[in-house]
């Protein structure tokens, strides 16, 4: 009795990290995919391995990795699966413009698209170190890169996307 | 020591960088201080557009008929020994259960979105861990009619912060696990505490029965949300409200 009670506790816990890292790994996977509705595809099916294989959690600290790791994965899994068609940016945004809110927005759109622009491999450092507030060493450890190749992607990116955003970049040091 | 190019690449790989010699050239560099100011704007705008306002599930309820299918199939996979109508039971409890999680995630609560959205667009808050001037704690709380104890730890940074209409203490205290925001909410609601991991963000929104609401968040990655909340509740029982 004990032992289901312990056990009916830790799958609520669980429940509630999954509620709590839902949103932010659904804009993850928005901004890997460029897609929303393979991103909800993706956290969907990562919610559910997740789900399936929470005994492997053994630390909540290290949860967001943990879920990092299954949706790069399950994102990967979907071109095993399928070839993805090719998707227009300027379609793209205009597509998610009633869910970017009304005021004030022009400028984050024109961001928002910039964003979009970029290479995969910068662009995917960039959104795990701003929005999912990874470490520099976290992001090495997802993308399978050095401390110093994701510092040099992560300057890139940035100095991109300045560029692209008509951000005055006159004090940006060369590449 | 370092040079302008050196820290203007270091900075735009890494603009949280708390790095004593980066900072220290900044200090001494007015061109690179201005370029810094300007980084610092870019990163809050940044972070706002990367934070996708994604409310209804794209497709709308349909979305979840896969993801049904798909509980069914792991329950039917677990024991395809048992009588056909338990099978049928256990994958509809599962579908109901996952369904249930993800429609509690969908209506999240947007307080937490906006706490966090306020954070990235006042990255200077963290900057210090000196005592803020008694005067400028006074100032920023009170119109939210309360004082804090000294118990709560340092508040290294104090304002009254424009926030969803209203102007509301947006306070740093110094922890011993490290800098914590603490914002006294007493014009939202809340009906229970919720716990949110967003943006480098670990957080907690708590209820205050008759005062609102507070959030309390850190950007201390070590910290579980039960240490968030524990963090919480120290700092609540440090606020004596004055009406």
């Amino acid at each position: 009795m004990r032992a289901q009670v312990g056990e009916e506790q830790k799958h609520a816990r669980f429940q509630a990290l999954c509620q709590s890292l839902r949103p932010d790994l659904l804009r993850f996977a928005v901004w890997l995919s460029r897609d929303r509705a393979l991103a909800e595809d993706v956290v969907q099916e990562t919610l559910l391995r997740a789900w399936k294989a929470r005994d492997s959690l053994q630390d909540e600290k290290a949860a967001k990795p943990w879920f990092l790791t299954i949706v790069r994965r399950e994102y990967a899994r979907t071109f095993e699966r399928k070839r993805l068609p090719t998707v227009d940016l300027d379609d793209l945004v205009a597509s998610e413009e009633p869910s970017l809110g009304t005021a004030d927005e022009q400028n984050l759109e024109e961001l928002r698209l910039a964003i979009f622009k970029l290479p995969d491999e910068y662009r995917e450092p960039l959104v795990l170190q701003v929005l999912m507030g990874c470490t520099t060493a976290e992001i090495g450890a997802q993308l399978n890169l050095s401390t110093p190749a994701v510092l040099t992607r992560l300057f890139r990116a940035r100095r991109r996307l300045r560029g692209l955003c008509g951000e005055d970049t006159t004090l940006d040091p060369e590449e | 020591m370092i040079d302008c190019s050196h820290y203007r690449r270091a900075s735009l790989a890494e603009p949280q960088s708390a790095d004593p010699e980066l900072l220290a050239h900044r200090d001494q560099c007015a061109p690179c201080a201005e370029f810094t100011e300007r980084l610092v704007r870019f990163e809050a705008r940044l972070a706002s557009a990367m934070r996708l306002e994604l409310g209804a599930p794209a497709g709308g309820a349909g979305k979840v008929v896969p993801l049904r299918a798909a509980a069914a199939r792991v329950a039917g996979r677990r024991d395809r020994l048992r009588p056909r109508w338990v099978a049928l039971a256990a994958s509809m409890l599962v579908a109901v259960g996952v369904a249930g999680l993800l429609w509690l995630a969908v209506p999240r609560s947007s307080l937490a979105d906006a706490v966090v959205a306020h954070m990235a667009g006042e990255p200077q808050a963290w900057l210090s861990n000196e005592a803020v001037p008694a005067s400028r704690l006074s100032e920023a709380i009170r119109d939210a009619h309360l004082t804090l104890r000294t118990d709560a730890g340092v508040v290294s940074y104090a304002a009254s912060c424009e926030f969803r209409g209203f102007h509301v203490p947006h306070l740093v205290v110094q922890d011993a696990s490290g800098p914590v925001t603490v914002m006294v909410l007493v014009h939202e609601s809340a009906r229970a505490t919720v716990n949110f991991d967003e943006q480098g963000y670990r957080g907690v929104i708590r209820a205050v029965p008759g005062h609102g609401a507070i959030a309390v968040l850190t950007r201390n990655r070590a910290l579980s949300g039960s240490d968030v909340e524990r963090i919480a509740a120290r700092v609540q029982d440090a606020i004596e409200w004055t009406s």
